[in-house]
């Protein structure tokens, strides 16, 4: 039987699709290998579109709409009508800012969305854009893909020389970039080369940790650990900026990318004439990690590095100046990079329009935050074994005017979330669910679950405590006292919170290209016998005696806390039912119970 | 009832639009999982590995640190006549060695089979004929910390899945009320979770992470139990928040993702009874559990035997303590510290086996005795310290089989007569991991991962399965 879909998957399904994907496209890809670069919609670079006519010609309200419909419209389908002022508050409230939004928000929307529904949208997404928060929810997004930690997987001894005690500094710099609206284009080359432009600023300098955070691993200096070293500094930047896997060329040409060996050599070359280091956050000397930023240096003396045949560093091939991917430079033979290591010229290469990756991948991996589905589901592959794009000609639009906007990130979200597409409910009906059961079309809004740290700052936020103070150090997520947003954990190779790993959280030794979503009983075991969530419970039920009167009014109270909404008379039956028992603790059970709950976890 | 997003496939479907290749094993575990294969494709899919396996289940007891070949399973009597001779190789190395340092434990024939064992493993010994014994065994690094990882997940650095979630991935659980990868250690070992992550496969694989200093059960596995409410209150309470969720989800077309919530909480409350029994040591006879020796290692032993009875697929047994994070590594008085720690391993691990052995559970269940390497057949000389140790050694060190379609009584490859390298039938790390991957059913070439734009594989493109080994 086919079903109602849903877009939050289980990651078996993302698993499924991921596989199928990359099974259909194998057979093509292989074919592929020989061709050169005009032949892979990647490589070459995106331009505007005009918008495709349509039949209905008042659905859209961006660009991008238009593009939307028109595959909607051939497929025989309308778009669904938009969602109702409630779940367009808390989609908008948790998408920009993470956060739920508050009972008084709800009434103050509703009313603002009847009077005017256009203008309250726009004045809401303005509010939730200038809200210091929005940093707070983006940086995470970010963070994801730097693989940000704080400390090593590795630890000899009790040595922690190697940790980074404030690497929250780079946290922050990422929050405040988001705030303050940084071009991408800056945002990227101030992480990868803050202290070689010519209009440096110190408090920019923190940004390397970009690179200057990334794993060290055991047994330093040895040539082979230094090459595995590298191989991460390739594969974050390749992957995490450009959509592309360079670090399949460490060991030989790339199987199905125009990426060879000696591209990656020219790239490692960069990242082994740079060194990681502390520098003092005082201006004078730094004696321990604790009095210093993690950042990253030239070398005295840059070096090419030689191709490591088959990846053994002890069987050396012809070396390799330092110098830019081949097939994203106009030359043939990309031009060496002449200042320092390369890393001013290599950021240069990867924020600039003429790159015909770095804006499409950006464009794409925030599409896929708000959409729930990306354009291009491969979002750290765009090679010829990534997935084409569901609407290659809007990602190319939007791409493009991202970049002629200068490349604001606030414009863009604001350009996502205004849109028709994004208004839409997610109800469905049975002819959508058979023609488009996995909402390929966009014709329809995914139904989406909470990130753990969106759930968690809900939870808190619910029960009144949570602080959202902006900035500052690492708190450890086990204390039970802890009442920040959870953007603010540490966050640790080592050993990564629990309640962090059990939600999908991502291994930080590596670049993420998206969180999976599991559905597993551990997880439901910690919602409904963790000590974070029976405190939190306890909590909540104490506001709701603090704010209402009578048991309808608290049910009432909880109800538009959590879900904005009322609660149903059946809902109330239930509750009044389980409440009469004269447990003492039955409203902490309760209000556990809705913390717990499937509407609470999910976005409609 | 589920709601598969994706059209139903069978078998047959799913291999056409495949190709057949990679992933396969792990693909059609993961369908049946999301309830997208037609029942008559999961009867022979799920579980179904690449062919018939020998063994369900792994338990893997890491003696942390590294033992001593030449000292327990590797008899060596040219040291003796050889003694304080530096080794060629160590002539240079300047290591502080006075030379080649003979084994003071008496070696004997054990067992029908004769498998040569020290004095050092009594208990092992009475099970020699139920034994392989792999003394062929070679790895890449000597240091503990890659060398841990490569034991673990076939690569140095810590960004692989461990073999644990590999074998999770591939096969799914045997039991669906436990985690399927449950990782045991009273303390910390060096390296850490690391040693059992997931890496990129997808977070159900992570090993479910046990400290034995503690063997109360609440304790052990975290929130397996709600910390005030009784029974019958939490029945209740879960009662109230499935009924709120059926609400929901109907009011959304039983949306398969919000289905597959609600089956996770009723999975979760049968785990939580399954789980505090199995994970309960406390509920075996004092006879049973002095059986296996009442220190942390014991227990663990009891725990994986109690746990692979209840369908966890792949356990691993740390050998560490709350004070030493790998043990077995006698840089100083190797003599006394191999008589003290192997007292207690040989114990425990004789128990483990001879309990599944009564229980007709060694019969599909494959065993594994060893450290990340050997120890250096010469001594390594601490002059602040009297007694000798012996340094860390990785081109030679041996490793005990046992179960799971393994040929008993086996002693397998050799060394030179030193113990200083492989002579014949060399062993990699990666060797081992293929046969074991082949005992459990599957192809290791075949059980790959996409990542990153390549597939892949615990033993990447190494690994032979060790036919002679295999019964």
């Amino acid at each position: 039987m086919l079903s109602p879909s849903t877009t939050t998957r289980t990651f078996t399904e993302n698993l499924l699709r991921f596989i199928l994907g990359s099974l259909l496209t194998l057979s093509g890809a292989v074919m592929a290998k020989e061709k050169t670069k005009a032949d892979h919609w990647a490589f070459t670079l995106p331009q505007r579109h005009g918008a495709p006519a349509v039949r209905d010609t008042q659905w859209s309200s961006r660009p991008h709409d238009a593009f939307i419909l028109k595959k909607i419209e051939k497929a025989g389908l309308a778009p669904n009508p938009p969602a109702d002022p409630r779940n367009l508050l808390r989609r908008l409230s948790f998408d920009l800012n993470g956060l739920p939004p508050t009972p008084e928000e709800v009434t103050a929307f509703k009313k603002a969305f009847r009077e005017n529904p256009d203008t309250s949208l726009k004045e809401l997404t303005d509010g939730l854009l200038a809200s210091p928060q929005f940093g707070a929810r983006w940086a995470r997004i970010w963070l994801d893909l730097a693989r940000y930690a704080e400390d090593q997987a590795h630890i000899v001894g009790d040595n922690s020389k190697l940790f980074y005690p404030n690497a929250w500094l780079y946290r922050d710099w990422v929050i405040a970039a988001f705030n303050r609206d940084l071009p991408y284009d800056q945002f990227v080359k101030l992480q990868l080369a803050a202290d070689l432009l010519e209009d440096n600023h110190d408090e920019d300098l923190v940004a390397l940790g970009f690179i200057g955070l990334g794993p060290k691993y055991y047994r330093r200096n040895d040539p082979l650990v230094m090459a595995d070293e590298w191989e991460d500094r390739v594969d974050t930047v390749s992957r995490g900026l450009l959509g592309l896997t360079v670090g399949c060329a460490r060991c030989h040409d790339h199987k199905f990318d125009p990426i060879s060996t000696e591209d990656y050599y020219g790239l490692a070359g960069v990242f082994a004439s740079i060194e990681m280091f502390n520098r003092p956050l005082d201006g004078e000397n730094a004696k321990k990690p604790a009095d210093a930023m993690h950042i990253v240096r030239d070398r005295p003396k840059p070096t090419n590095l030689k191709v490591h045949l088959r990846g053994d560093p002890k069987d050396l091939g012809p070396e390799v100046p330092r110098r830019f991917l081949t097939i994203l430079s106009k030359n043939e033979n990309p031009p060496s990079f002449q200042k320092g290591s390369g890393r001013l010229e290599l950021a240069e290469a990867i924020a600039s329009p003429g790159n015909a990756l770095t804006a499409r991948v950006f464009v794409n991996r925030i599409w896929g935050e708000l959409f729930g589905t990306p354009l291009v589901t491969t979002t750290s592959n765009f090679g010829t074994l990534g997935t084409p794009p569901s609407h290659p000609e809007l990602l190319d639009d939007l791409a493009v005017r991202f970049m002629e906007s200068g490349w604001s990130v606030k414009w863009l979200m604001r350009e996502l979330v205004l849109s028709s597409t994004y208004r839409q409910s997610s109800d469905f009906s049975g002819t959508k669910l058979e023609q488009d059961p996995d909402n390929l079309l966009f014709s329809r809004a995914n139904r989406r679950r909470l990130d753990v740290e969106m759930w968690r700052d809900a939870i808190y936020s619910a029960s009144g405590t949570l602080d959202l103070k902006v900035g500052g150090p690492s708190f450890n997520a086990s204390d039970p006292n802890a009442n920040r947003r959870a953007v603010y954990a540490r966050i640790s190779r080592l050993k990564l919170n629990p309640m962090l790993a059990l939600f999908d959280f991502p291994d930080p030794n590596l670049h993420s290209p998206g969180r999976y979503k599991s559905t597993t009983p551990l997880q439901k075991l910690f919602a409904v016998n963790n000590p974070l969530m029976v405190a939190q419970a306890e909590k909540f039920s104490a506001r709701l005696h603090h704010d209402a009167p009578t048991e309808n009014t608290r049910i009432q109270r909880a109800y538009q806390l959590l879900y904005a909404r009322k609660a149903s008379d059946e809902e109330r039956n239930l509750a009044l039912n389980f409440l009469n028992t004269g447990d003492k603790d039955a409203w902490q059970n309760y209000a556990q119970v809705l913390l717990a709950s499937n509407e609470f976890l999910y976005l409609d | 009832m589920n709601h598969p997003q994706f059209p139903i496939l069978s078998r047959r479907q799913m291999l056409a639009r495949m190709g057949g290749g990679f992933g396969l094993l792990g693909l059609s575990g993961a369908l049946n999982k999301a309830g997208l294969l037609s029942a008559s494709a999961s009867e022979i899919s799920v579980g179904t590995p690449h062919f018939a396996p020998k063994a369900k289940r792994v338990i893997f007891l890491m003696m942390n640190g590294g033992p001593s070949h030449v000292d327990t399973f590797d008899p060596k009597p040219a040291l003796a006549k050889h003694e304080g001779e530096t080794p060629t190789e160590q002539a240079k190395a300047k290591k502080k060695t006075s030379g080649f340092m003979p084994s003071p434990f008496e070696f004997k024939p054990r067992g029908q089979c004769g498998m040569m064992m020290s004095e050092l493993f009594p208990q092992l010994s009475k099970l020699a004929d139920d034994l392989c014994l792999v003394r062929s065994m070679h790895t890449d690094q000597p240091n503990h910390e890659p060398a841990l990882l490569i034991m673990q997940s076939g690569n140095p650095q810590p960004v692989r899945p461990s073999i644990g979630s590999w074998a999770s991935y591939g096969l799914g659980t045997e039991n669906e009320n436990l985690p399927s990868y449950v990782a045991i250690s009273p303390g910390r070992p060096v390296v850490g979770p690391q040693l059992w992550s997931n890496a990129f496969l997808p977070g159900e694989h992570q090993a479910t992470s046990i400290d034995t200093n503690n063997l109360k059960v609440d304790e052990l596995i975290a929130n397996l139990r709600h910390p005030k409410l009784s029974h019958d209150a939490q029945r209740r309470q879960i009662d109230l928040l499935g009924a709120l969720n059926r609400l929901h989800s109907e009011e959304r077309q039983r949306d398969a993702a919000l289905e597959t919530e609600i089956k996770s909480m009723e999975l979760a409350y049968a785990m939580q009874a399954e789980a505090s029994d199995a994970f309960d040591v406390s509920r075996e006879t004092d006879a049973v559990r002095d059986r296996y020796g009442r220190t942390p290692f014991g227990q663990s032993c009891l725990l994986a035997r109690r746990l692979a009875e209840s369908g966890v697929r792949f356990t691993q047994v740390f050998y560490v303590d709350s004070k030493n994070k790998q043990p077995w590594d006698t840089h100083q008085d190797n003599d006394g510290g191999h008589r003290r720690l192997c007292a207690n391993s040989d114990k425990a691990s004789a128990a483990l086996l001879s309990d599944l052995k009564e229980r007709g559970l060694l019969e599909d269940t494959l065993v594994i005795w060893g450290g990340e390497f050997g120890r250096t057949p010469y001594s390594q000389i601490d002059k602040k310290k009297s007694k000798p140790g012996r340094d860390h050694h990785h081109t030679a060190f041996s490793m005990l089989l046992a179960g799971g379609g393994i040929k008993p009584g086996t002693t397998y490859g050799t060394t030179d007569e030193f113990g200083m390298h492989v002579a014949e039938d060399p062993v990699h790390v990666h060797d081992l991991h293929a046969t074991i991957l082949n005992q459990l059913g599957i192809n290791h070439e075949k059980l790959t991962y996409r990542y990153s734009g390549r597939d892949f594989r615990l033993t990447d493109i190494h690994g032979e399965v060790v036919q002679g080994i295999l019964s």
